[in-house]
């Protein structure tokens, strides 16, 4: 290994195969945990405004019915219904459904409202923590794997040391540091990685508790409904 | 629709951060090794050359009355000025001869001079250099010229407190903590000459078997292979340190 030559991408494509190794699983995981980054911040972020959205209009005091047919026009015209609007179109559909009947059973229907619901719920739930475990493995295994990388090639000039007479600085120096540049991809790909997690982690909660209490609120609303009839 | 977008714009997103991270490592990541090299910075005197002045031509108007009379004098006029001038011309490049010469000349003197004050400067820094190469090797002689004394000067050291402690029968009323200095004064035989206490233990009679010690030592023949500068610098009076365990120099 030339000595002028030691910027970090020369020590990169001279490390060894396994460290080589490291690095590009440990670029991957950093690439593909953006993508998850940007993807999810985005998801969240609309999830957040729709929810806010529909609240205001389900509040204002808008009828039930024409806010059911708009959602489904909506679907019909292929633009995809959002977490919130899908929960109150699965509640709202099945309790329609049930009304009809010719003896309906409040027991039944409410029940059978509320288990629509809550499968719609559990859809959402499952949608809002898509890719968070690949950001939680990212963030925690990561540095690991850099670690590995970094502890290898320093066993490697070490060893490359105990065979020369005369042990310099020099003999053990480039090997450390293409070693260390290991820890430090690792450390890149984590660091953003938790941060996005801690983040959307928290961001999901708090939008499955805002549905949940959704579902519950609008669960109350059709009971009243269908005993003031 | 949208969830494939936010994918796709995911990934630009991606893929722009880690193209940057590479190209910011390949580009600022070589250490500079690029050296500045100083160029000393010289005035460069020049002449400054004066443009000749045109010489003022007077004009004579003069109304004659004959128009061929006129034509003369002009002819003459016209003659005289080109002889003038003719004249003018040869005194110029006369003259800007002589400046040339003096130009250059001025110019090799000042060269020479430049050059002689080039060589006195390198002269005077290398005498510089070796002086301060010089000052080095002294410097370096006597700080191992201290080593070597601090070397003989410790065994001597321990020669004498085998001695002392040999001599030094101590006393019942000895405690572990006592301790009593004193100054022995020496000669360069090696022969005790005085002994005084410089810090009492407290305790008289362990004072007293101190004083005894050293005076039953009486004399150190050893330190009479010593050569005289280390005794005048070290052992001409020395300071002992007696405590029941141990005594220290």
């Amino acid at each position: 290994m030339s000595e002028e030559n030691l910027s970090i991408l020369s020590l990169i494509i001279n490390a060894s195969m396994l460290v080589q190794a490291v690095m590009a699983i440990l670029f991957l995981a950093s690439a593909i945990s953006w993508v998850m980054i940007v993807q999810r911040g985005m998801y969240l972020s609309a999830a957040q405004r729709d929810f806010r959205q529909f609240e205001e209009t389900f509040w204002s005091g808008i009828d039930l019915n024409s806010l059911y047919r708009e959602i489904s026009e909506q679907q019909d015209e292929n633009v995809p219904p959002t977490g919130i609007e899908n929960i109150f179109r699965a509640g709202f559909g099945e309790f329609n459904r049930l009304v009809r009947l010719e003896k309906p059973d409040p027991d039944a229907v409410i029940e059978s409202t509320d288990r629509a619901m809550r499968i719609a719920l559990s859809r959402e739930e499952e949608s809002l923590g898509t890719h968070l475990p690949f950001l939680a493995s990212v963030a925690s295994v990561s540095p690991y794997i850099g670690l590995f990388g970094t502890v290898w090639g320093i066993m490697n000039s070490f060893r490359g040391l105990a065979m020369v007479q005369q042990a310099t600085l020099a003999t053990v120096a480039p090997g450390i540091s293409e070693a260390l540049i290991a820890t430090a991809m690792g450390l890149f790909a984590a660091i953003p990685a938790v941060i996005a997690y801690n983040r959307y982690a928290a961001l999901a909660e708090r939008m499955n508790t805002s549905y949940e209490t959704f579902a519950d609120e609008f669960s109350s609303i059709l009971y009243r409904q269908f005993h003031a009839r | 629709m949208s969830r494939i977008l936010s994918y796709v714009i995911g990934a630009m997103v991606s893929a722009v951060l880690h193209v940057g991270v590479i190209v910011a490592l390949w580009a600022n990541w070589q250490p500079s090794s690029e050296t500045v090299y100083l160029q000393p910075k010289y005035v460069v005197a020049e002449l400054v050359q004066l443009a000749p002045r045109a010489p003022a031509v007077s004009k004579e108007k003069k109304t004659s009355a004959t128009s061929d009379q006129l034509a003369r004098k002009k002819k003459r006029q016209l003659e005289e000025r080109k002889r003038k001038s003719r004249a003018d011309e040869l005194r110029k490049n006369a003259k800007k001869a002589a400046l040339a010469a003096r130009k250059k000349r001025e110019d090799e003197e000042r060269l020479a001079l430049e050059k002689r004050r080039l060589e006195e400067s390198r002269r005077v820094e290398r005498e510089q250099q070796q002086a301060e190469w010089e000052d080095m090797l002294t410097q370096k002689e006597a700080q191992m010229d201290a080593q070597e004394d601090q070397r003989a000067a410790n065994s001597y050291r321990q020669i004498i407190q085998q001695r002392l402690s040999e001599n030094w029968s101590r006393p019942p009323s000895a405690r572990r903590n006592m301790e009593a200095q004193v100054r022995i004064q020496l000669v360069p035989t090696g022969r005790v000459v005085g002994v005084n206490i410089i810090k009492s233990s407290g305790d008289a009679a362990f004072d007293r078997s101190v004083e005894q010690a050293v005076r039953k030592a009486h004399q150190f023949i050893e330190l009479q292979a010593m050569d005289s500068r280390l005794f005048e610098l070290k052992f001409r009076s020395v300071d002992v340190a007696f405590s029941p365990e141990d005594l220290r120099l």
